[in-house]
């Protein structure tokens, strides 16, 4: 038999492989041979794989929902809010603006007045946001629904925009005077009232999922919100292009402001809702990661006990010229190929079984309590990625403990054995 | 060291070792002076449990003395680092054990292949050693049959073989016949004789059998942890 022919007929490819990673083939596949050591292993990988899927399941649910709800919660923020200094000259402000429009990405900039107060809807009276417009209506009263009359007429140009569900509930018609109430009094020949104006119902925009029934949020002119609220307070809406450009949009715009004006980008209008979103999958995710440890802790033993039955393989081959070295990457190559079976088949496995759940909508909820019919699932890149690393630093660090034993027989030792 | 199979001549001088058994300590060497000529074979002899093994772990840089000296072909080995120990035994020592010790998951070829791909050879090379050598003590037909498959006789033949196979200068066989029924362990002693006297390796071999230990010249007894030369 020729040397050609011998090296072809070493049963393996693995042959040809550096020293370490012969070894770790080579028991691998001989693993098959010893039952227990293969039970041992089959449920590190079995558990690495459950713990991973469960991650990735758990992200992915996360990922979904916290999606729809931040989805649902930017259609209502404006991209950049920044707020004047109180007193501001209005000249002034006009001057501003006008150098605020040409700073590249502004899509549109206008004057937005907030204030609380009361509509009255036939004889009952309601407390909520009212948001003064300047111009159209601003893009964070979304899919707006002109009113229109018996005849088709359309609604009043400049008139109160009110949420889907509210107008619904009211039975508003085009055109129809609503009174709003302002708590900031006018002087009367009576002493201080509170302001009201009456104007028209000009449409609907569409009411958030995520909008509590009590909450209600009204748009009315300009004009209209300084009558019931006063100038002081004004602020300046801007659109971008999208959300990540309002924040690269928000950074050109800073340094131009004058001292006292306050800029607040969607992030920040959101801040405590992304902190519990955020806080929310960490918890999680800690929570369900407790299972790759325990899973770890089996692929421990099964290496320690594959240790312990190679001993003396072990010492002749460190008779052999074989270093600790040698023999700590041998059984590292070893854990980390069967940890890493485990990590695939779990991110096979939660991808899968995410990508169904979605696409089958299988996992229902109480659309009521949730704001969703069923839970939507998500795979993000980054969600797979953060698995990916933990889960597999996890087996390395299980792996290395092992073959941190197999490196530390003398050879004498070994062989002893 | 001799890396190119050349025998190397051994020296060692005060060797002491000695176990903690319990609360005891056992001193099996005793001051053990050794001198071997370069391509000279010898043979250790004494009872069980005087230290012929812990010797050969020592002369085979397998273990450190706690006092006492091992050079081979001039070099102190009992100095070096374990990095360098392991390249060092891979390059210039073969073993040879009473159990063959050979690595069960791997078949015959393949384990008298192992030191050479220990040291970084290819697996073509490794292959181009160990065949002719398996070829030598009539293992030729037997080269994919693993440990299982194989006799006593023929496991230790292949360990003969992977003992040999990077050509070392230094040859130590612990007990090799020890395992083996007599017709067999007559057949691996003259292989490993002849083995040694083509390949001019220096030889250490630690027997029980006085008769084989006769067989490779000059004869040593190890008793109450030192040498002495043994007559007939």
């Amino acid at each position: 038999m020729s040397a050609v022919r011998a090296a072809g007929s070493l049963g393996t490819r693995a042959w040809a492989l550096p020293f370490p990673l012969l070894l770790a083939a080579r028991y691998l596949r001989s693993g098959r041979r010893d039952a227990f050591v293969t039970l041992l292993a089959a449920l590190a990988v079995g558990g690495i794989a459950i713990g991973t899927s469960a991650l990735v399941v758990v992200l992915a649910a996360l990922s979904g929902l916290q999606s729809f709800l931040r989805d649902d919660v930017l259609t209502r923020t404006p991209q950049i809010e920044i707020t004047l200094p109180s007193g501001w000259d209005p000249a002034a402000a006009e001057t501003l603006m006008q150098r605020l429009r040409a700073v590249a990405g502004v899509r549109s900039l206008s004057r937005v007045l907030r204030g609380r107060g009361w509509v009255r809807v036939g004889s009952g009276v309601r407390a909520g946001e009212m948001v003064g417009y300047e111009g159209s209506l601003p893009a964070f009263f979304p899919a707006p629904e002109p009113a229109r009359g018996p005849g088709g007429e359309p609604p009043p140009a400049a008139g109160l925009w009110v949420g889907s569900a509210p107008a619904a509930a009211w039975g508003l018609e085009a055109g129809e005077p609503v009174e709003l109430i302002s708590p900031r009094p006018a002087l009367s020949p009576f002493g201080p009232v509170p302001s009201a104006v009456r104007i028209p119902f000009a449409g609907t925009y569409r009411t958030g999922r995520t909008e509590q029934p009590d909450e209600l949020r009204l748009a009315l002119p300009l004009a209209a919100a300084v009558r019931l609220f006063g100038s002081q307070g004004m602020r300046l809406s801007v659109e971008t292009a999208g959300l990540s450009e309002a924040l690269m949009v928000a950074d050109r715009l800073l340094p131009m402001l004058p001292a006292g004006a306050h800029l607040a980008t969607w992030r920040e209008l959101n801040r405590p809702l992304f902190f519990a979103l955020r806080l929310e999958k960490s918890v999680m995710f800690v929570s369900v990661f407790l299972i790759v440890p325990v899973a770890a802790m089996a692929l421990v033993t099964a290496l320690t006990l594959l240790v312990a039955a190679k001993r003396g393989e072990i010492g002749m081959l460190r008779a052999m010229g074989a270093t600790a070295g040698d023999m700590r990457r041998g059984f590292a190559y070893l854990g980390l190929a069967i940890g890493a079976a485990g990590v695939l088949a779990g991110m096979g496995l939660g991808a899968t079984a995410a990508l169904v759940l979605d696409r089958w909508r299988l996992v229902s909820a109480p659309g009521n309590v949730y704001f969703v019919d069923h839970l939507p699932f998500r795979l993000e890149i980054g969600d797979l990625l953060i698995v990916a690393l933990s889960t597999g630093g996890m087996t390395l660090l299980a792996t290395l403990v092992a073959a941190r034993r197999a490196a530390a027989f003398e050879p004498v030792e070994a062989l002893r054995a | 060291m001799s890396e190119s199979g050349e025998a190397l001549a051994v020296e060692a001088h005060g060797l002491e070792k000695s176990y903690r058994d319990g609360a005891a300590r056992v001193r099996v060497l005793a001051g053990v002076d050794l001198s071997l000529a370069a391509g000279e074979r010898v043979a250790i002899v004494g009872p069980s449990g005087c230290g012929k093994s812990t010797l050969l772990h020592l002369l085979g840089t397998l273990d450190r003395p706690d006092a006492g000296t091992v050079s081979i072909g001039g070099r102190r080995v009992d100095r070096l680092s374990a990095r360098a120990l392991a390249r060092f035994r891979n390059r210039t020592i073969g073993f040879v054990f009473q159990f063959h010790q050979l690595l069960p998951d791997f078949d015959a070829l393949e384990n008298v292949m192992m030191p050479a791909r220990v040291a970084g050879h290819s697996a073509a090379e490794a292959a181009r050693r160990a065949e002719p050598l398996l070829a030598q003590v009539g293992m030729a037909e037997r080269l994919d049959h693993f440990p299982s498959q194989l006799s006593g006789g023929e496991r230790q033949r292949v360990a003969i073989c992977r003992a040999l196979v990077m050509a070392p200068a230094l040859l130590l066989a612990d007990e090799p016949t020890g395992n083996l029924d007599p017709a067999s362990a007559e057949q691996v002693f003259q292989l490993l004789l002849r083995l040694q006297a083509e390949h001019g390796t220096t030889a250490v071999v630690v027997t029980h059998n006085p008769v084989l230990a006769r067989r490779c010249g000059r004869v040593l007894g190890l008793d109450g942890g030192r040498l002495a030369p043994q007559t007939a």
